[in-house]
């Protein structure tokens, strides 16, 4: 996997204090939602432990010594939550979140897409031969978690490009 | 004895000579007019050769415009004055700094988001060499001048000097005064200054201190550091090397 790419405010020290200036402010928000989800993007990461992740290099800069507080960090994942790119597994306790770097919609497209380009419309097929097949390792779908599956596949169902066959099996149209 | 008055045709005579001197000396004046004229319009005939001969060079090389424009304010020539005329339409001198003019808008207001409108000139001067499709080559000169020229329209456009001959641009119409540009000065090199550092370099009130670093934070110029061990710290993104480019 190639190295992840920091943004260059990664290796600003302001980056990791809340600006008092509302406009500045917005602006470091949205430079840290754009963060969160292309490292998890980059990770292939489809949840997140906030305890975990404010250790982790994505909070934590340790080169400059600067660490995102815990309030700040729930600030951002807020931000992303309003969005719809990430849900609370358990929105009281807020501990760990389920991470869409693509909305379901967006990855229900991407997957008809290669279905269409590999003739595969009208077969059935097993969700699990879908996302760790032989066949789809260099698709970004690849190694999908199943409950992101399940939701693309059922924005497509809804668009009648697709029917779920339980939870294991799918036919395109 | 008698004492001889002076006579009248002494007076003439007198008179005349000093006409004769009169005419001489406006003739002499206007000769020298003449010459001058003739000189300068040799000159001015000779530059005009020159420039257009050099044309290419004068549009490609920026340490060989640099001393063409020097040449040309010697003899009181401003190529930029003016759209029209010789030397835009011949040289296209004016075409170039408006071309330059018109990238210096694009790149500062590209890069505003990030720097809230200043900008080193070094890195402006960099960002224009790479997006520039001719890839010719700017000097730090050429965009002074047409700064100056973009300060022309009002539209706060300024270089500020920090030292050491490096600059800073302002694209943003609020006021920098005296203090702004001396804490950004300080900043220079480091990419930030805190209230204390101000204090102790400048010797001034903290209270100076503070309301400058106010206004910069609430321009959107400078960002806070609170996880700083001595206190917080201001950083100016201009300052901050983006080495994506």
């Amino acid at each position: 996997m190639a190295e992840f790419q920091w943004p260059w405010q990664y290796n600003f020290p302001p980056f990791f204090t809340i600006q008092p200036n509302k406009d500045t402010q917005a602006k470091q928000l949205e430079a840290w939602c754009l963060l969160v989800l292309s490292y998890c993007r980059h990770r292939r990461q489809y949840s997140l432990d906030v305890t975990d992740a404010q250790d982790s290099p994505l909070f934590h800069n340790k080169k400059i010594d600067r660490k995102l507080p815990l309030d700040a960090v729930y600030t951002v994942l807020e931000e992303l939550r309003k969005k719809g790119n990430i849900e609370w597994t358990d929105p009281k306790k807020r501990n760990r979140c389920l991470i869409m770097w693509r909305t379901p919609e967006e990855w229900g497209k991407i997957i008809y897409q290669w279905v269409t380009s590999n003739g595969m419309n009208n077969t059935v097929c097993t969700t699990y031969e879908l996302v760790n097949g032989d066949d789809t390792t260099s698709q970004e779908f690849h190694g999908m978690e199943s409950w992101l599956l399940t939701r693309a596949l059922q924005t497509l169902q809804l668009e009648r490009k697709a029917e779920l066959m339980g939870s294991e099996g799918v036919k395109f149209f | 004895m008698r004492r001889r008055g002076v006579g009248a045709g002494a007076i003439a005579k007198k008179k005349l000579a000093e006409a004769r001197y009169k005419d001489r000396g406006t003739e002499i004046a206007a000769d020298q007019l003449a010459q001058m004229s003739k000189q300068l319009e040799t000159f001015q005939k000779h530059l005009e050769e020159f420039a257009t001969k050099h044309k290419d060079d004068i549009r490609r090389n920026a340490e060989f415009r640099r001393q063409f424009q020097e040449m040309c304010a010697a003899v009181g020539v401003d190529p930029l004055a003016s759209g029209k005329g010789f030397w835009s339409e011949m040289l296209g001198i004016g075409d170039f700094y408006y071309e330059l003019g018109v990238q210096i808008v694009e790149v500062c207001l590209a890069t505003k988001p990030r720097n809230g409108g200043l900008i080193m000139l070094d890195e402006l001067r960099e960002r224009i060499a790479g997006k520039s499709r001719a890839r010719q080559d700017v000097s730090n000169d050429d965009l002074l001048r047409a700064i100056k020229k973009l300060k022309v329209l009002g539209s706060g456009f300024t270089a500020i000097p920090v030292g050491g001959g490096r600059y800073l641009v302002q694209s943003v119409p609020g006021e920098l005064n005296m203090d702004h540009t001396t804490v950004l000065q300080l900043a220079e090199g480091s990419g930030f200054v805190s209230e204390s550092s101000i204090v102790n370099k400048l010797r001034w009130e903290t209270e100076r201190a503070q309301r400058v670093l106010d206004h910069m934070v609430k321009e959107g110029l400078a960002w806070v550091d609170d996880q700083a061990t001595e206190g917080r710290q201001y950083w100016f993104p201009a300052l901050f090397p983006d080495p994506a480019g």
